[in-house]
């Protein structure tokens, strides 16, 4: 299946495995459920973010910090969800959230295993089964305005906050 | 795959993990992962080797790390040099997990991925949770005899792999 691009609409059955951040301590473990992308992100403005790995160089120096840093400035674009999703489970990504200081649902950090949509619909790091570096705006309509892949996995350039908020 | 080692066994030869050390306790400062070369690294050491089905999960962090850390003073009382923790996770997302924990670089709990050589898989003691690691503990001693090798009869249980069920077999 090739990758989504602008223009396409946002497809259904996509769902992600999310365990919602309750609570600030890392050691506390969240409990996975469902995420039904498709149904969620219908009349919202969205901007979805794939990295290769959780707690991983490039990803965590470079990738997640600028989101983190502009999210208020995000969210004033009209944007109603900001997603994050790797290939590591839930559990994983819940605490990655976390230790990055995010308390609730600002910033959504989701486990892609449940239908892996960034093999079928993005792209994928060539390095195993880790999701590609990209980033998506899907309009409230279901229609995605942006969707760009990193020429390479350790750069942050068409996938990073400042490019995505020039489109925004 | 050969079956799952017991006491008596040695421990084998070409088991590696990967890790990350801790050289910094901030767990969003990342490292680079080495290979760590246990059937190498264990020689002369005592060691207790705790497998978890996997990083921050429930159950696993919940009530299972936790007292070896807590702990660790006792069992180094009783001749440990050496706690390593494995799990699928890569050495990332262990190194993350350890520093959560309170993990530092002089620590002697060591948190590493089993994805190089799969040691839990090839000892036949999996969660039957896709790739999952069991729940399971292992004693060796410093001439790499096992003297205790013990898997939870369900990945839900801390009782044989646990803190405890080691400090009283040590």
């Amino acid at each position: 299946m090739s990758p989504l691009k602008a223009g396409d609409k946002f497809p259904d059955g996509v769902k992600f495995e999310w365990a919602p951040i309750t609570n600030s301590d890392p050691t506390a473990c969240g409990m996975p459920q469902e995420y039904d992308a498709s149904k969620e992100f219908k009349n919202k403005r969205v901007v979805l973010v794939s990295v290769p790995g959780a707690f991983t160089p490039g990803c965590q120096a470079n990738h997640l910090p600028p989101y983190l840093k502009d999210v208020d400035k995000i969210k004033s674009k009209n944007v109603d969800i900001l997603a994050f999703i790797a290939s590591n489970d839930c559990w994983v990504m819940n605490a990655w959230g976390k230790v990055n200081g995010v308390k609730g649902d600002d910033i959504l950090f989701m486990s892609d295993t449940k239908t892996m949509f960034s093999q079928k619909y993005g792209w994928a790091a060539g390095m195993g089964d880790r999701n590609g570096r990209w980033a998506m705006i899907i309009e409230k309509d279901g229609t995605i305005s942006y969707a760009e892949n990193e020429k390479s996995m350790r750069d942050v350039d068409v996938s990073g906050a400042d490019a995505v908020l020039s489109r925004l | 795959m050969s079956a799952p080692l017991k006491a008596g066994d040695k421990f084998p030869e070409g088991v590696k993990f990967e890790y990350v050390p801790v050289t910094d306790p901030d767990p969003k400062s990342c490292g680079m992962p080495q290979e760590y070369n246990a059937s190498q690294e264990f020689k002369g050491k005592k060691v207790v080797l705790v497998s978890v089905p996997g990083a921050f999960t429930p159950g696993c962090q919940a009530f299972h790390i936790p007292p070896y850390l807590e702990q660790y003073n006792k069992l180094a009382e009783k001749g440990v040099d050496l706690v390593v923790v494995i799990a699928f996770n890569d050495s990332w997302v262990m190194s993350a997990w350890g520093k959560v924990n309170g993990t530092t670089q002089d620590s002697k709990v060591l948190f590493m991925s089993d994805t190089k050589t799969k040691f839990s898989e090839q000892i036949g003691w999996m969660a039957g949770m896709g790739e999952r690691n069991g729940r399971w503990a292992m004693i060796i001693e410093k001439d790499g005899s096992i003297t205790y090798a013990e898997t939870e009869k369900s990945p839900r249980e801390v009782t044989v792999s646990g803190a405890e069920a080691i400090l009283a077999k040590l």
